[in-house]
Parts: structure tokens; C-alpha cells; sequence
């Protein structure tokens, strides 16, 4: 199809949608002041129920979690094809001391560059740490958590180099936390099974309101799915990063 | 005018998305339409949830019982931004591949596989 051609159908389509959009917007339920039925029966079920202030985790950890089981594969099938695409022919096979490549120089890190890393590092995933524990209190998760320590690892890369980063990040230690957090979720869901509760029933102590430890068996979902986060997209940086380099480049 | 605005920022985003994915030259830039079309179901998402004068739904210094928006959909934007985002790496590693095999990033430039 020709650019001209695909424009008319686009325009044409937009035309329609606009109408469509319209239509739809002007009869949509007025915004922010409709009833939320789904929402206030978790608002109001939940925290006595569960002993957890955090409503968002509790749907996706509790009430819904048999769907993020699925947005946890999800998560895995789509690490796990770009890790395929990217290594190709290239394999499994990681040295743990890269040599330079040709024609590119592998720049040394000033001094600011690396004191900024080494004071901004701990610090970040300290707060990765920290908002992965507070699922259940506060604003926090294994979503939000995974993904400020998977990109806190990039500074490594950043502020050191790039032979740093390789000696410490170990692409079989990122397969187990990646995989390993799955089965935890997993096994967090058919351990109740084994005492005659329902897959992913929440049997654990649940724990005082508020306390970082209360909600029970959403305290195991949540850890597996930092893990899963963290060693996914730990991955991802790294397998992009070695994109970079042909497998004759390494010594 | 107020309570129609989200629904046409929403519809916004998709259409400028569309429009970038039609009229785009790059596979990266697709890429990026791709994530701002995306964009548009958390604005859509969140706006569905919204209720005025109403607290977040995390009752840490606010009692439960008083009035907060809907959990139910801010679950969904919060792991849909996650998949968005390892989604968008794997487009990206296919448009790596694409450049190495066809030395062009342009969609216009290849033929359909056979």
C-alpha cells in the first residue's frame, strides 16, 4: 500500500472514530461522580477482612490474584523472548571478563562520575527495598520496588564501567531470581491447597493493621513478584547492553 | 466541558499514536507510538476510577471508611505499565534484529516475509 493511499484509509478511520468518540463521551457516566461498585466493596471489605491499608496491592496480590499470575507470566514469557532474540547465536556462554571492543574506546569513569554512583547506588536500593516491604502499608509494591532496583543496577554500568557491570551482574543468578519469583507466586498459591483452602485462599496470619507484616500470604506473592520484576528487567538491561559486542570480541 | 475532557485526552493519545504508527519512517519511533497509544488506556483506566473530593485508596493516615477512589483499576494500570514496559523491550529487541539482518529500520523499505 502506497503512503497516499494508507493516509485516506487513516484519515477516513479517524473520521469515524471522532464521531464514535463523540458519541461515547457525551454519554459516558458523569467523571468523578458515578457509582464505583467494585471499588468500595474492596474499600470497604478489605481492610478489616485482610488487616492491610494498601487497596491497590490487595486487589492485585489478594482479591485479584489469580490475574496477576497471569500478568506475572506475562511478564516472564516477554523477558524471556527478548533475552532469546537478543543472545541468538551467540548462546549462554558469558565470560566474566570481557575485552575491549574494536574501533570503540572503553571510556574510564572520572572520579565525580564514580563517587556519584558509589554514595547514589546503596541509597536507591535502599528505596527499592523499602517500597518493595511496604506493599501492604503504604504506597508500594513488588511492581513499583522490582523495577527501582532492576533500574538501580543500570548505575553500575553508568558510574563504574562497563567490566564492573559484567563481573557483577551473573546472568544465571538473574534466570534463578526471575523464574524463582514465579514459582514462588505459584507456590504461594498451591500451598493452601495442600490444608484444603482454595488456590491462593489467604491462610496466613494476617497480622495487625498497618504493620509492615500484616496481609498474610500477600507478604510471599509480593516478594516473588519483586524477584520476578527485578531479575526481569535486570536481564533486559544486561542482554541490550551485551547486544553491543560481537561474540569475537570476547577474550 | 470538564467532565468530557478525560475521555478526549484519551481519545488524543490514541489518535496522535495512530497517526505516528501510520505515517511512521522508523522502527524505533513505532515503537514509542506504540507506547504513547498505550498510554491512553491508563488515562482511560484512571479517569473511569476517579471520584471527586475523594482520598487515595491506601488508608494510611486516613481512617478506612472515608471516601477513596477505585483500587480495582489502578491495580490494572500498575501491572500494565510493568508489561508495557518488558512488552516494549521485546519490540525493541525484534527491531535489533531487524538491522542486523536487513540494515534498515525503515517499515516502508521491507517486504512482507514469505
Amino acid at each position: 500500500m502506497n503512503r497516499i493511499a494508507r493516509l485516506t484509509l487513516f484519515a477516513v478511520s479517524m473520521l469515524v472514530l471522532t464521531a464514535a468518540t463523540i458519541v461515547v463521551a457525551t454519554h459516558m457516566p458523569t467523571f468523578g461522580s458515578h457509582p464505583l461498585p467494585y471499588g468500595d466493596a474492596v474499600n470497604s471489605l478489605v481492610p478489616p477482612a485482610r488487616h492491610i491499608s494498601n487497596m491497590v496491592s490487595a486487589v492485585n496480590f489478594d482479591v485479584r490474584g489469580l490475574d496477576t499470575l497471569g500478568e506475572e507470566f506475562m511478564l516472564v514469557c516477554a523477558v524471556t523472548g527478548t533475552v532469546v532474540l537478543l543472545r541468538g547465536t551467540r548462546g549462554e556462554q558469558l565470560t566474566s571478563r570481557p575485552a575491549g571492543m574494536h574501533g570503540r574506546l572503553n571510556a574510564p569513569r572520572s572520579d565525580a562520575q564514580v563517587l556519584t554512583g558509589r554514595l547514589l547506588g546503596p541509597l536507591i536500593l535502599l528505596f527499592g527495598l523499602y517500597v518493595v516491604v511496604h506493599a501492604t502499608v503504604t504506597p508500594g509494591g513488588g511492581f513499583q520496588g522490582g523495577v527501582i532496583i532492576g533500574s538501580g543496577l543500570l548505575l553500575l554500568y553508568l558510574c563504574e564501567e562497563y567490566r564492573t557491570w559484567r563481573w557483577f551482574m551473573r546472568s544465571r543468578w538473574l534466570n534463578a531470581c526471575e523464574g524463582g519469583g514465579a514459582l514462588v507466586f505459584v507456590l504461594a498459591g498451591l500451598a493452601p491447597m495442600c490444608q484444603g483452602a482454595h488456590f491462593l485462599q489467604n491462610v496466613m496470619p494476617l497480622g495487625e493493621f498497618r504493620d509492615l507484616l500484616s496481609g498474610g500470604l500477600m507478604q510471599i506473592v509480593n516478594a516473588g513478584v519483586a524477584c520476578a520484576v527485578l531479575g526481569g528487567f535486570a536481564l533486559v538491561f544486561l542482554e541490550f547492553l551485551e547486544e553491543t559486542r560481537e561474540p569475537r570480541d570476547e577474550a | 466541558m470538564i467532565a468530557l475532557l478525560p475521555w478526549l485526552v484519551a481519545a488524543w493519545l490514541l489518535g496522535i499514536g495512530l497517526y505516528g504508527i501510520v505515517t511512521s519512517r522508523n522502527y524505533i519511533h513505532l515503537i514509542g507510538c506504540l507506547n504513547v497509544v498505550q498510554s491512553a488506556t491508563y488515562v482511560i483506566l484512571l479517569c473511569v476510577g476517579y471520584r471527586w473530593n475523594a482520598g487515595p485508596p491506601i488508608f494510611d493516615p486516613h481512617p478506612p471508611g472515608t471516601p477513596a477512589v477505585d483500587p480495582v483499576v489502578q491495580a490494572l494500570v500498575l501491572t500494565d505499565i510493568v508489561i508495557g514496559a518488558t512488552v516494549a523491550a521485546l519490540l525493541l529487541a525484534l527491531a535489533v534484529q531487524l538491522h542486523k539482518r536487513k540494515g534498515t529500520l525503515d517499515p516502508e523499505a521491507l517486504r512482507p516475509m514469505r
